[in-house]
C-alpha cells in the first residue's frame, strides 16, 4: 500500500484499527519530500522535528482511543501566505523573507484542534500573483509530472506536494484560479469554496473580495473532509458568511450546463475533449446535459485585471518597512518606503500594484474600477439566471495542460489567459472544483471544472464524488517510482 | 478613455522607486493590459449596481469588546526598528 496516495478516510480507519500509526505515515511523506524536493522545490520550509513530535502525540491519542477528529495524524502542507504561529510567512517575497507570524490563521487553529500534522510551508507566486510559480522570489516549483513544465500557480507548491506524496493534502488560496489551475496541472483535486464560507483571517490578503482558502487533495472525498473541518463563520473576518447551505440535486436527476464560451477559441482540443468525454459519461448515467451561454465570460479577464490589482494595491500598501517586513535605508520616511518597496517586491507584484494604483487614481476610478465592479454584478446576475436552468456548470479547468517554463513570461496577457476558465467563479463568489480526468499526448494531466450556485458547496462535492468515480482517473506522477 | 500611462507619476503614487529598465518594461506591459481592458469601458452599464461582497452580503463587524490577543511585544516583534515600544522611522521631513 502506498500510504501517501491513500485517502484520508482509509488512513483514519487504519489508525483506529491500530494497523498503522500517524508517525509511520509522517515518515513516509517526509521521505517523499526528501527525495523530491531537490527536483521540484515545492516546500519553502519543512517542519521535520515539529512533524515528528506532532505525529507521535497523535500516535498516543490513537493508542488511548482519544482521536480528535478524522483528520487527526493526517500530514497537511500549508501555502506560505497563510499564517502559522512562530513560523515564517514569506508569501514567496523578499519583503517578508524574515516575517515570523505571531498568530495562527483561523483555518490553522481549526486544523490544529483537529490533530493535523503540519508538514511545512509551500511555494507560491509572490503574494499569490501568478499562474506558474515563476514569480516566486525563492525560485519556481517544478511540475512533478515533468520538471520542464510549470506546476501552475499561484498555489503551485501546494499542488505539487500532494501530487508527489510529500503531504496527504494541502491548503491553497484561490483569487482567480490559484487552487484549481495548479491542481489541474499536477493531476490532483482542487476545491475553491463559496466566497466567505472559509475564514480569510490570517491569510495574507491579495484581493479581498476574491480571495478564498480551500483544499488541494488526492480525491474529492478528502477535499470534503478538509472543507468540513475549516469552514464556518468567523467573527474575525467581516466577509465571512453564516452557514446557510443550500441543497441541489446530487444524482442523475441533476442538470448540467456546458459553457459554450469556454469550449471555443482559445481552448485547446485536448482540454475540450476531456469535457466532452465527461459529458458522455454523465449522459450515460442519465444526467441531462445542455449547452448554455454566458457571453460575459469573455469579459471576465478584463474585469478581474482591474478589480484584483486595485484591491492588491490597497492591501499591499501596508508593506512599508515600518511595522514588519524588510527595510531599506532612506533619508526620509518616504524615501525609505519607496526604496523598501523597490527592493522588496518582484516585477509582477510591482506591475499589479501600479495597475491598481492607476485604476484607482483620480480621473480613472469610475472608468476603470467602477466600471469593472458594475460588470462584475452583471456576471453574477448571468450566473443566477443560468442556475435557474441547470444545477451545475462544466468546463475545462484550464485552456491547455501545463506549459513549459518561460513559455508565457514575455507577454503578460498570455499568462493571464491560463486563468480564463477559473476567474468567473471568483468574480461571482461561486464554489468550483477541478477534477483530474486524463492525460495529454505529452503525458501531462488534464481536468474538468464544475461550478454550482453560491452556498451549494456540499452538493457540489457530493456530485463531484460521483463524477470522479465515473471518470475513474487513477494515474500518478512517475517521479518517485524510479527513485525508491 | 485609454491614455498611455504616465509610469513615473503612478510609481510615485504607489511609493515604489523604479529603475529606468523597470520603467520601460512595466510601461510596455501596463499599456498592453490597459489596451485589453479597454473593451470594458465601452459597455453600457451605467445603471448597474455595485456590490463589494460577491454574494451581496452586508459586512458585519464584531462587537466592540476587548479580548486577549497579541501582546504589545508580539505585535512589535516583526518591526525592523523599535525603541521603548514604539516604531522608529527616518524623519518625515527633508
Amino acid at each position: 500500500m502506498n500510504l501517501s496516495n491513500s485517502s484520508i478516510s482509509e488512513i483514519n480507519k487504519l489508525y483506529k484499527s491500530k494497523e498503522l500509526k500517524p508517525s509511520e505515515v509522517y515518515e513516509e511523506v517526509f521521505t517523499n519530500a526528501s527525495l523530491s524536493e531537490s527536483i521540484i522545490h515545492a516546500h519553502l520550509k519543512l517542519f521535520q522535528e515539529e512533524g515528528i513530535e506532532a505525529s507521535k502525540l497523535s500516535d498516543e491519542r490513537f493508542a488511548e482511543g482519544k482521536q480528535l477528529s478524522d483528520l487527526d495524524g493526517i500530514p497537511i502542507a500549508i501555502k506560505d501566505n497563510i499564517n502559522l504561529k512562530n513560523h515564517e510567512t514569506t508569501c514567496s517575497s523578499k519583503i517578508l523573507s524574515n516575517y515570523v507570524s505571531p498568530y495562527d490563521a483561523t483555518v490553522i487553529t481549526k486544523l490544529r484542534n483537529s490533530g493535523v500534522v503540519f508538514t511545512g510551508k509551500t511555494n507560491l507566486d509572490e503574494f499569490a500573483m501568478g499562474s506558474s510559480t515563476e514569480n516566486s522570489a525563492f525560485g519556481p516549483t517544478k511540475n512533478p509530472w515533468n520538471p520542464e513544465h510549470v506546476p501552475g500557480g499561484s498555489s503551485g507548491g501546494s499542488a505539487a506536494v500532494v501530487s508527489v506524496g510529500s503531504a496527504l493534502a494541502s491548503l491553497g488560496s484561490d483569487t482567480g484560479g490559484s487552487i484549481r489551475q495548479p491542481a489541474s496541472f499536477c493531476g490532483v483535486v482542487g476545491f475553491k469554496p463559496t466566497y466567505g464560507t472559509v475564514s480569510r483571517y490570517g491569510l495574507v490578503a491579495f484581493a479581498s473580495s476574491l480571495d478564498q482558502i480551500g483544499p488541494i487533495t488526492n480525491s474529492v472525498e478528502d477535499a470534503k473532509i478538509i472543507f468540513n473541518s475549516i469552514k464556518g463563520h468567523d467573527p474575525l473576518d467581516a466577509t465571512s458568511i453564516q452557514d446557510t447551505s443550500i441543497e441541489i440535486p446530487e444524482d442523475k436527476t441533476a442538470k448540467v450546463g456546458v459553457i459554450k464560451e469556454l469550449m471555443e477559441d482559445g481552448i485547446s482540443d485536448e482540454s475540450k475533449n476531456e469535457v466532452e468525454k465527461t459529458i458522455k459519461l454523465l449522459e450515460e448515467q442519465g444526467n441531462k446535459v445542455v449547452e448554455v451561454s454566458l457571453p460575459l465570460t469573455k469579459m471576465a479577464l478584463s474585469i478581474y485585471y482591474l478589480i484584483a490589482p486595485a484591491e492588491c494595491s490597497a492591501n499591499l500598501s501596508r508593506l512599508d518597512g515600518v511595522r514588519y517586513g524588510s527595510r531599506e535605508s532612506g533619508e526620509t520616511s518616504y524615501e525609505m518606503i519607496e526604496n523598501t518597496r523597490a527592493e522588496g517586491f518582484g516585477e509582477e507584484v510591482k506591475k499589479r500594484i501600479l495597475l491598481g494604483t492607476y485604476a484607482l487614481s483620480a480621473g480613472y476610478y469610475d472608468a476603470y474600477y467602477g466600471q469593472a465592479l458594475k460588470a462584475r454584478s452583471l456576471i453574477t446576475k448571468d450566473f443566477d439566471n443560468i442556475f435557474q436552468e441547470v444545477d451545475y456548470l462544466i468546463s475545462p479547468t484550464t485552456p491547455t495542460p501545463a506549459f513549459k517554463f518561460g513559455e508565457k513570461t514575455e507577454n503578460p496577457l498570455e499568462m493571464y489567459m491560463s486563468d480564463l476558465c477559473t476567474i468567473p467563479a471568483n468574480l461571482a463568489g461561486l464554489p468550483a472544483i477541478s477534477i483530474p480526468t486524463g492525460l495529454s499526448n505529452q503525458n501531462m494531466p488534464l481536468s474538468i471544472q464544475l461550478m454550482s450556485p453560491a452556498r451549494t458547496d456540499s452538493s457540489l462535492l457530493k456530485f463531484s464524488e460521483k463524477l470522479e468515480k465515473l471518470v475513474a482517473f487513477n494515474q500518478r506522477t512517475p517521479l518517485l517510482k524510479d527513485m525508491k | 478613455m485609454k491614455k498611455d500611462i504616465d509610469i513615473k507619476s503612478v510609481a510615485k503614487l504607489a511609493a515604489i522607486n523604479l529603475s529606468e529598465h523597470e520603467e520601460k518594461k512595466l510601461e510596455k506591459d501596463l499599456n498592453i493590459i490597459l489596451e485589453h481592458v479597454e473593451a470594458l469601458s465601452k459597455m453600457d452599464i451605467d445603471d448597474e449596481e455595485i456590490s463589494i461582497h460577491p454574494l451581496g452580503e452586508i459586512l458585519n463587524l464584531r462587537e466592540d469588546i476587548s479580548s486577549e490577543f497579541l501582546t504589545h511585544d508580539e505585535a512589535m516583534s516583526n518591526s525592523p526598528e523599535t525603541e521603548d515600544g514604539h516604531f522608529v522611522v527616518p524623519p518625515s521631513l527633508d
